[in-house]
């Protein structure tokens, strides 16, 4: 693909037939030119007040006002109110720590159920700000999830319980810890005690649960609804250990993944975004990446080569590549092995089943062979939790060790020793319930009666249980069901430690004392054990969770590392300043058990017409952190579609059923019906369904109740393993109808009717790279009458690689943390008023079947000859020494056509009093950032480039007598980025890292620079690795599968 | 409908806003602004006697502004480093005692106060060799503290504009 202008489509004409494509589109509706797209692209904002409805009496109506209150208003402004009166409220002794108004950082870690970062929580005065990653941390480096970041407004939240609750009647009432406390050790000492909990990644927790089933004879279950049952239960038949294995993808140069979204949602996403960027951050040595997917991942969305394939064709994908490798070409240890072979046969014609063009396919295991000891083959996640997805992980455990990647990539050393939650655990639980075996049920960090569908009989067992304790923070979906809720205190308000991988060990230290009359989960069960006098001394003799878990380390933990320092004092010291302690250990190869490839031949897959494929979205993830409005105003990184799941069909699908965008249909799994509405799906294999979990909460409050539907209904079980996908589902379309809000199509860089879209996010292939550098980069001829500015001191700018950048969209939450950007739901992100600073473009490219996807973050580009200056009738928006475009909010009268006037659309325009809203609430004000001004109705606002972060930056400077540093100051969506693709700097300091990207890089580009606004923001080139050159504009023709322009 | 409504909200509120304009108070140096504002304090704090008379430093008091954008008012535990042994016999102090002791603390009324908009950093300036006195005026004479400047724009900016003073002129200064 090149960026040539093609004019030869400049003059389409209106009737938007399939004439011709534009190379880049963000969705269908822009590939197929619908006039509906057409409109909304031309028109700079969705809605307007002055557009809703004609000049009638009501519009008329509203100038006459606006002109009156224009009197009254000067009037009222020469009144000479003096302000409210304000206290200072001094401390009563200064904490040590505190400087007012500098922020504190303290070590921390953050675990959603599957994932552990290490994080540095930002305080300031006692209060957290935002959780930020740890730059020191092992395996992410300062990365940070979308969750991680989000989960700082879970503590703020204003509908968390705010003290323990006992049940009377049908209600809940407040109760005291005293009271309850006593109740519940006389009925857990009558014994047949069961605690149910999520994974537990903090190792002294599971000690104090252990102490305390000791000491009651309790029994530990614990589930996790997005589980890794089939890893743990495939590792166990292939190694005979039933652990989740560590990767390395940095290691890999040759990456084959079959459904498992690694990028997105599978196991450690942060963690694999961090290792694959590694491994492509050197061009001529990338990575490869290539996907055989269901549905439209984020993982294949960046890979360099994807096929689509329905969850019945995993297996053949696996054994296919493995009959090519071992049988045909005649590679690796197990060639020549009759057993083998007997097993690989039947999968000769693999790649004509997949609908693979056959040489492709050679080429593939070509890659794998020659790639061997540094080649990597993942399956995994929801969309493999298939009725045969045991055959799957045997398949590719033996294809990982045939091609000696056992021990290099896949790494069963330093596994995630925390993720031990299975259905199986479950299972055995609820059979215990209605056997009448459990007297007491503790519920901790889990949702049963949200995630398992009625089938599981979890309703019906919990009946029979005597008493239900539930440690969650509001009456939910499984806590309504409890007898007492004893809240649990959030992460920021509780002392924690996590296994972050095997032996290297996080602290989690409390930003905050509990906010409400909350206790910690491990103190309860201290408390439990010490009224009962039951349990081994230290669980009854500590008086906080705290004493207990420093005790754990100095006794667990601080004897491996004790050589290093002289007191368990300077240990713990260091440990809370660094965060984490411990490092891997050298990997070892396990050996693969070759009788558990009998399996596979045993197994049957079964095909079906549609299947189902269930998912977690990288956003909400398995819904019980749902309460958060930030996660659900982001844009999924695919569909770019907010608030609401739905069900995901291929083009040919829809058009097939009759259906369009938003239609609802019907959708039957084994008697289970859902009505959703359906999203048209780019890339989906036209007989997979594909539905996101994790939504359709009735009890998680004001914000997630009602927003999509539960799709874990759908959820099966075989063999006490769960199946999420590969199910027959049947679609049937109803006459229903429903809007689903997605920004694809917001703030388009392009007005689309006549031209044809330029391409923006520019991309090249690997051979073209290798021909030319700046392959695909157009430089245009420009000249202005102008003098330029002059930057004598810093001249800020920033650099984004797009061959880093996976679209995880970190940024986004980081940057809402960061700038007190409100959220405005669905109702305005329908109409196109999104508040996000950063937006994350996300274009696909080439025929909608199977097209690949570049995604593209765009801020304000802070342009030299900004656009937006010039049209400001007020100078509200003006040029500042440093080359930033600065934004006064207060003299802003929103005119709105700075927005108008902006190439970028990267404007946005507060319409609504969200700070006043906020303001009314407690709790949520309290997350709001002090160093960003809280944004009224009727003002533009935009990104900043974090100015208050480059203050902050400069003032300490200044402060030590010294230069700056480069790299000292970073932008939040730099901090949170896992990809490193964001460089921010002095463009003026020839040394900086931004500045050789500026200046050196041939990949760098700027955005529209035909415009000549000359941004400040360089963008450098994907570089596609698919073994192709590009074919310039052959972007819809007929593909076969795996062939790209 | 709307309209009625409109242009009775429009006239009710000219009216008021001519009411408000009738009650002008006196102290007003400038519309708006709150130069010479002095409020009582629940404790009638004397700078002039502290700072005047007893020669204590500013920052002895305020020491973070050296570090900070704010300048801090003291922690009681501050007050309490000389008032431990110095006039106890004073009711006042023997207020600020109580609270002490209690654990409380005083509620003083803010005097400097910036719309929220304005960034404005203590340290920053302390750190270019800015007296106190030039924005606080001589605060060492005075037995209620009150608002030196007008804190206006224009007097900021004033001082940023002069070339000797190199300060930085942008938007975003103060801004964002």
């Amino acid at each position: 693909m090149s960026e040539i202008h093609n004019h030869e489509h400049e003059n389409n004409t209106e009737t938007p037939t399939f004439v011709s494509h534009p190379e880049q589109w963000t969705s269908l509706e822009q590939w197929s030119r619908d006039p509906e797209f057409l409109k909304m692209a031309e028109a700079e904002f969705q809605s307007s007040p002055l557009r809703e409805g004609s000049e009638t009496e009501s519009g008329w109506a509203r100038r006459e006002f606006l002109k009156l209150m224009g009197a009254s208003m000067a009037l009222s402004a020469a009144a000479c109110v003096r302000r409210p009166v304000q206290k200072i409220v001094p401390y009563n002794k200064m904490p040590e720590e505190v400087t007012l108004g500098v922020s504190n950082y303290y070590t921390s870690t953050h675990f959603d159920g599957n994932q552990a970062l290490g994080v540095l929580i930002k305080t300031r005065e006692g209060r957290p700000l935002s959780v930020e990653g740890n730059p020191e941390s092992p395996f992410t480096k300062g990365s940070m999830s979308i969750r991680s970041q989000a989960s700082i407004l879970n503590m703020y939240d204003p509908e968390r319980l705010q003290g323990p609750k006992k049940k009377s009647g049908d209600k809940f009432e407040a109760a005291k810890w005293e009271e309850l406390d006593e109740t519940v050790v006389a009925q857990l000492k009558k014994g047949s005690v069961a605690v149910l909990t999520g994974n537990l990644a903090s190792p002294s927790t599971q000690q104090v649960l252990k102490d305390f089933a000791q000491g009651f004879g309790a029994e530990v279950f614990s589930f996790e609804a997005v589980s890794n049952d089939e890893l743990l239960a495939g590792q166990k038949l292939s190694y005979g250990e039933a652990i989740v294995p560590a990767y390395h993808f940095e290691k890999a140069k040759m990456i084959l993944s079959i459904d498992a979204d690694f990028l997105g949602t599978w196991l450690t996403p942060t963690v694999f975004t961090k290792q694959f960027a590694q491994g492509r951050k050197e061009i001529s040595k990338m990575s490869k990446l290539v996907t055989f997917e269901s549905n439209y991942t984020l993982t294949g969305a960046n890979s360099d080569v994807r096929f689509r394939i329905k969850p019945s064709q995993q297996l053949s994908v696996v054994l296919g590549l493995a009959h090519e490798i071992i049988v045909v070409q005649g590679k690796t240890a197990f060639a020549g092995q009759a057993d083998v072979k007997a097993i690989l046969t039947p999968y000769a014609n693999a790649a004509t089943q997949l609908g693979v063009d056959a040489e492709v396919f050679k080429k593939i295991a070509a890659d794998l062979i020659q790639n061997k000891g540094q080649s990597l083959v993942v399956a995994g996640g929801l969309a493999t939790q298939t009725q045969w997805q045991l055959a799957l992980q045997t398949a590719v455990n033996f294809l990982n060790s045939a091609l000696e990647n056992e021990g290099v990539t896949v790494d069963g050393t330093n596994s995630l020793s925390s993720l031990t939650a299975t259905y199986a655990s479950i299972t055995q639980l609820i059979k215990n319930m209605s056997e009448g075996k459990v007297k007491t049920l503790i519920m901790h960090k889990t949702n049963p009666m949200y995630t398992l569908p009625v089938s599981f009989g979890f309703e019906s067992a919990l009946k029979k249980v005597e008493m239900v304790i539930s440690t969650t923070d509001r009456e939910d979906e499984s806590g309504v069901l409890a007898n007492y809720i004893l809240p649990d205190n959030h992460a920021l308000e509780n002392w924690g430690d996590a296994e972050l991988a095997n032996n290297v060990f996080a602290i989690q230290q409390p930003a905050i004392r509990p906010m409400f009359d909350t206790r910690s989960f491990q103190l309860s069960l201290m408390t439990w054990a010490y009224l009962a006098k039951v349990g081994p001394a230290r669980i009854q003799e500590f008086e906080t969770y705290y004493d207990y878990l420093r005790d754990f380390w100095k006794r667990e933990i601080y004897p491996k590392h004790s050589s290093l320092f002289s007191t368990f004092d300077s240990f713990w010291d260091q440990l809370l300043q660094k965060g984490f302690v411990g490092t891997a250990k050298s990997i070892s190869a396990r050996k693969f058990k070759s009788e558990s490839l009998k399996l596979i031949s045993e197994s049957k897959v079964s095909a079906s017409e549609m299947e189902l494929v269930l998912y977690p979205t990288a956003q909400i993830g398995d819904g019980l952190l749902s309460n958060v409005s930030w996660i659900h105003e982001l844009p999924d990184p695919v569909t770019k579609i907010t608030w609401d799941n739905y069900a995901s069909v291929s083009l040919a699908t829809a058009q097939k059923l009759k259906l369009k965008q938003a239609n609802v249909v019907e959708i039957e799994v084994a008697g289970q019906k859902l009505e959703l509405p359906v999203h048209i799906q780019p890339g989906m294999h036209d007989d997979v369904v594909a539905v996101a979990v994790g939504y359709g909460r009735t009890k998680a409050g004001k914000i997630a109740n009602g927003v999509g539907q539960n799709a874990y209904v759908f959820l099966a079980q075989n063999n006490a393993l769960p199946v999420f996908s590969g199910q027959p589902v049947k679609v049937t379309k109803t006459s229903k109808k429903y809007k689903l809000a997605c920004t694809q199509d917001h703030h388009s860089m392009n007005d689309g009717y006549n031209k044809t879209p330029r391409p923006l996010a520019l991309e090249v292939t690997l051979k073209d790279y290798e021909k030319s550098a700046s392959a695909g980069i157009h430089k245009h001829h420009i000249w202005s009458i102008w003098s330029s500015h002059q930057y004598n001191g810093h001249k800020w700018g920033m650099a984004i690689d797009l061959n880093s950048c996976t679209g995880c969209s970190a940024c986004v939450v980081a940057c809402q943390s960061e700038n007190n950007v409100p959220v405005v739901g669905k109702t305005y992100m329908l109409q196109g008023r999104e508040m996000h600073w950063i937006r994350i473009d996300r274009y696909y490219q080439g025929s909608p079947e199977n097209p690949t996807a570049v995604f593209q973050p765009v801020m304000c580009q802070h342009c030299d000859n900004a656009p937006c200056e010039t049209v400001c009738p007020v100078a509200a928006t003006v040029h500042n020494s440093e080359g930033l475009n600065d934004m006064a909010y207060n003299r802003c009268v929103g005119t709105r056509y700075c927005a108008n006037n902006c190439p970028y659309k990267v404007r946005r325009f507060n319409w609504f009093n969200y700070a006043a809203k906020n303001e009314q609430l407690t709790t949520p004000k309290m997350q709001m950032n002090p160093d960003v001004t809280v944004r009224i109705r009727g003002v533009m606002e935009k990104c900043s480039l974090c100015v208050h972060r480059i203050k902050e930056g400069k003032n300490k400077a200044k402060l030590e007598n010294r230069n700056l540093k480069d790299g000292e100051i970073k932008t939040a969506c730099q901090t949170s980025c896992p990809a490193d693709a964001i460089v921010f700097g002095d463009i003026n300091d020839e040394n900086s890292a931004v500045s050789q990207m500026f200046h050196k890089d041939p990949r760098a580009y700027a955005l529209l620079e035909e415009w000549h606004a000359k941004p400040s923001v360089r963008y450098l080139t994907k570089i596609r690795n698919n073994g192709q050159e590009s074919a310039g504009h052959d972007a819809h023709g007929t593909h076969k599968q795996g062939e790209h322009s | 409908m709307h309209q009625r409504f409109f242009s009775w909200l429009a006239k009710t509120s000219l009216v008021m806003s001519l009411l408000v304009l009738a009650n002008c108070s006196k102290f007003q140096p400038g519309i708006g602004y709150n130069k010479g504002y002095s409020p009582e304090q629940p404790i009638p704090f004397d700078h002039s006697l502290h700072v005047g008379t007893n020669n204590i430093q500013c920052q002895y008091c305020h020491n973070q502004v050296e570090r900070s954008r704010h300048s801090n008012i003291p922690a009681l535990s501050t007050c309490m480093n000389c008032h431990l042994q110095v006039a106890t016999d004073k009711p006042n102090i023997q207020k600020l005692m109580a609270a002490y002791q209690s654990g409380g603390t005083i509620e003083w009324v803010r005097v400097h106060m910036l719309p929220d908009h304005v960034q404005f950093n203590h340290a920053a300036h302390i750190s270019k060799g800015v007296n106190c006195q030039t924005c606080h005026g001589q605060v060492e004479t005075m037995k209620q503290v009150y608002q030196f400047s007008d804190l206006s724009m224009g007097w900021c900016v004033n001082c940023h504009r002069q070339p000797e003073n190199k300060a930085p002129l942008n938007c975003s200064t103060c801004h964002h």
